[in-house]
């Protein structure tokens, strides 16, 4: 009885071990190998495409950059010639300030994924609130206008939208990844918090696994009805690739590789973390530190 | 997979000369503020009763009368310094149609008020502060009680109308109890164990020794009376003694104890209360001998009430005593209160407490800081009444927010209005809690505005960025952990440690050390791993 309560408890503090918690994640693998000043360059998004670029990391098309509130009408003006494409913040987090716009009306303004319209002018609004950092605590901001990513097949039709995968790189080596989808109850968000799914990603072999919504067990996606583990995720290897490419690119040690996955090129980096989060482990049912141990023995075999 | 996936090298391993630094750091901030504190308490015999703060009590008295627009006249006795209690700041209300006066009567001092024509509700408001000491003696066991005394001590050896010295029971009470012989130890210690050992019967209205004695139950003015009857007939001068016990709170009831001359010293007993050649500080004397508190004109409606509150302050030795490093000094140079210098230093004390929620525990706060300094403005309001000003404070944010949501404002400007806000929601607070009655919450316009408009700017902020649900489960976290720096901060025992000893604050930074590279989970993380953590042991 009581032996088998010690074993228990020595198996709770392994275990205990292996799952990493915020004040771990920041001393052994935030502060170790992140420098406090390389954060902004990984925050802001233009910055971080425009290294990514220089490295030659696949990423999504820029279509244009407004820095400034008296080029908002340069930036709207630059769009006549595209049918769909993705305003964002390059400094703004959890989603907010993203506008995809989806296919042009016949009266010449656009629709948005949720089906609202745009017309030029309020698209030059929401640019200039960008600039004026209404997404980012008023601190001034670059508006980012990039093409919208034509998710693979697979993606689509797991989701019925987009998706993007994350995968924890240490030190140049990808140990653990997750596949986030949105859902209508996230507002066509990926993350988490949001309300959208999370599906566990085999890092050997990029097959899905069992997945989660707000800390729940699910097995369909609740908008296609399509099962959500036992997947093959497209280009695995080429998805490792880019994730240490990325990894090499940018002045981080331990980082979050965000990557979408476009129908012809494959994947695409579209922003990294210097700080990611833990709900990663839950998602997988496995903590970070297993997840770097098996990475560990895979290596010596 | 052939991937090439050589992977992570335990990180913390390669900051093997961080890590030497971090534990030199840590060491110098455990083992410097003890050297310190040992070299004061061993070396400079510094004691840590010297610096131990004292209890400043501020007393109150109120009285009520109704004049009828004629003569009226109220004595009563005010309390005098001596080397047991320093009173000062006495002070005394206009009163319509009243003059005042102090005379000495004998060792006592009495304040009259009197007029020819008073008015109905006429109030009489004396004030004063006694910074008192407690007071207690050793009596030599050999000493014996003297044949004679010099003669100004006469009157306290003879018997009185209400102390009856010479009353045949008196005396056969005192062979009974054997207090007739023996040391003046002996006997006084018989006087007091009679006295001290009947049942206490809290009676209102006087009582003579005699009564007492037949009744074998008495009041604390009954047993004081006898007990100097016995000590009297035995040979030992004694007296009454009335005054007050200063405990916090409004009261109309005022006791009597009693003081006996033992070589050369009067020595104290409260036979009520169970203190033997002792009383403690908070006893404040008011007079000596077998007195009325008040004296007034009949048909007055006289009524009246102590109010007594206190605070600490620091004793006067410590003063003097910190040499170098002396921030009381410096307070009293600059004019500020105690009150404020403990504030600041346990400040950093309340910031710890916030890490040791936020770091260990995982409870969401605003802020570092914030907590620690609302639980340091809620000193003055108390920690309920602190709370509910918070959550009025943060709620008339919200209606404020909620209704500019449409105008689509800038940040500052917004915030700008939030803080006019925040001011008028505490005046408005402080208007109708005093309408009400409820003086305490009037208080809340105490609250430092900086601390309120930072408050409110954080709850904004978390209300707009991470919605309401986080923004009250942050609210929740900040109330809980400003209640357990309120406890903390307000613990006297670390206040004194603290004032006493600043360098202890080196133990704050060292304890912070060690937080900042604690990489323990967080009790709500086992919440959240739960799944991770449980299915594992059963696995």
């Amino acid at each position: 009885m009581m032996s088998s309560f010690l074993s228990k408890l020595r198996v709770l503090l392994a275990k205990r071990e292996s799952v990493y918690g915020i004040n771990r994640r920041n001393v052994e693998l935030v502060y170790a190998h992140n420098q406090r000043g390389d954060y902004p360059t990984a925050d802001d998004k233009d910055l971080c495409k425009r290294m990514l670029a220089e490295c030659g990391v696949p990423i999504p098309r820029t279509l244009h950059v407004c820095a400034n509130l008296y080029e908002a009408h340069l930036a709207v003006d630059s769009l006549d010639v595209y049918d769909d494409f993705v305003i964002k913040p390059a400094n703004s987090s959890g989603g907010n300030g993203i506008i995809v716009i989806k296919r042009r009306n016949p009266n010449g303004t656009w629709e948005g994924s949720g089906g609202k319209s745009y017309t030029k002018k309020a698209l030059q609004r929401h640019i200039a609130n960008i600039v004026f950092g209404a997404f980012s605590n008023d601190e001034a901001d670059k508006a980012i206008i990039e093409e919208r990513v034509n998710f693979h097949p697979i993606l689509q039709e797991l989701s019925g939208g987009g998706g993007d995968l994350r995968v924890l790189v240490l030190k140049g080596n990808p140990f653990q990844a997750m596949l986030r989808l949105p859902t209508t109850a996230s507002g066509g968000r990926a993350n988490l918090h949001q309300g959208a799914i999370g599906v566990a990603v085999d890092i050997d072999n990029g097959k899905t696994g069992q997945a989660q919504i707000s800390g729940r067990n699910l097995k369909i996606h609740p908008d296609t009805g399509n099962q959500l583990s036992g997947i093959q995720l497209p280009h695995w290897e080429r998805v490792l690739e880019t994730a240490k490419a990325a990894a090499a690119a940018m002045p981080l040690g331990y980082l979050g590789v965000d990557i979408l996955m476009e129908a012809t090129r494959g994947p695409l980096v579209v922003e990294v973390n210097a700080r990611p989060g833990l709900e990663i482990q839950n998602v997988n049912n496995c903590g970070i530190g297993s997840a770097m141990e098996k990475g560990i023995r895979v290596a010596t075999t | 997979m052939t991937m090439d996936r050589a992977v992570p090298e335990p990180p913390v391993a390669s900051r093997r000369d961080l890590d030497l630094g971090y534990r030199l750091t840590l060491a110098f901030f455990v083992i410097a503020p003890t050297v310190l504190v040992a070299y004061k308490l061993l070396v400079n015999d510094y004691s840590l009763s010297k610096i131990l703060p004292r209890r400043d009590f501020s007393v109150t008295l109120t009285m009520n009368l109704d004049g009828h627009d004629g003569r009226a006249n109220v004595e009563t006795f005010v309390p005098r310094s001596d080397e047991n209690q320093v009173i000062a700041e006495t002070r005394s209300n206009d009163v319509a149609n009243m003059q005042v006066r102090t005379e000495s009567a004998g060792a006592n001092r009495i304040s009259v008020w009197s007029g020819a024509s008073v008015p109905d509700e006429t109030q009489i408001v004396y004030s004063f502060r006694v910074l008192p000491t407690g007071r207690s003696y050793r009596i030599d066991p050999e000493l014996q009680v003297p044949d004679r005394y010099p003669s100004a001590l006469s009157s306290y050896l003879i018997g009185s109308e209400a102390i009856q010295v010479d009353s045949p029971e008196v005396l056969q009470t005192l062979r009974q109890i054997g207090a007739d012989e023996g040391t003046l130890l002996h006997r006084i210690q018989k006087i007091y164990n009679l006295t001290s050992g009947f049942p206490i019967r809290p009676f209102k209205g006087m009582t003579d020794a005699l009564t007492a004695l037949r009744l074998g139950e008495a009041s604390c003015n009954g047993k004081s009376r006898l007990f100097v009857a016995l000590a009297r007939a035995t040979g030992i001068p004694a007296r009454l003694v009335g005054g007050l016990i200063m405990t916090s709170g409004s009261k109309r009831i005022s006791h009597q104890w009693v003081e006996a001359y033992v070589a050369g010293h009067w020595v104290p007993f409260g036979p009520t209360n169970g203190h033997f050649a002792k009383v403690p500080e908070r006893y404040l004397v008011l007079y000596r001998g077998d007195e009325s508190l008040f004296r007034h004109s009949s048909d007055i409606n006289f009524d009246y009430s102590y109010n007594i509150s206190s605070k600490m302050v620091p004793a006067p030795e410590a003063r003097t005593a910190f040499g170098a490093f002396n921030l009381w000094a410096l307070f009293d140079r600059l004019e500020m209160p105690f009150g404020l210098l403990q504030t600041i230093l346990m400040l950093p004390v309340g910031a710890l407490i916030v890490v040791f929620f936020r770091n260990v525990i995982g409870m969401p706060t605003y802020g570092t800081f914030l907590p620690a300094l609302i639980a340091a403005a809620a000193k003055g309001t108390g920690l309920g009444w602190g709370m509910l000003s918070v959550i009025l404070i943060i709620g008339a944010v919200s209606i404020a927010r909620w209704l500019m949501q449409r105008l689509h404002l800038l940040h500052s400007p917004s915030l700008a209005i939030l803080l006019t806000a925040v001011v008028a929601s505490m005046l408005l607070s402080s208007l109708a809690a005093e309408q009400m009655g409820l003086s305490q919450l009037a208080r809340v316009s105490f609250f430092p505005i900086a601390v309120m408009a930072i408050a409110a700017e954080r709850f904004y902020l978390s209300l707009a960025e991470r919605g309401v649900r986080d923004a009250i489960t942050q609210l929740t976290g900040t109330l809980v952990v400003v209640a357990a720096c309120f406890v903390v901060m307000n613990s006297l025992a670390l206040q004194i440690l603290v004032s006493g000893f600043p360098e202890v604050m080196a133990y704050v930074v060292a304890a912070n050390l060690y937080l900042g590279r604690w990489i323990g989970l967080r009790v709500s993380e086992y919440l959240r791993f739960r799944g991770l953590l449980g299915t594992e042991v059963e696995a």
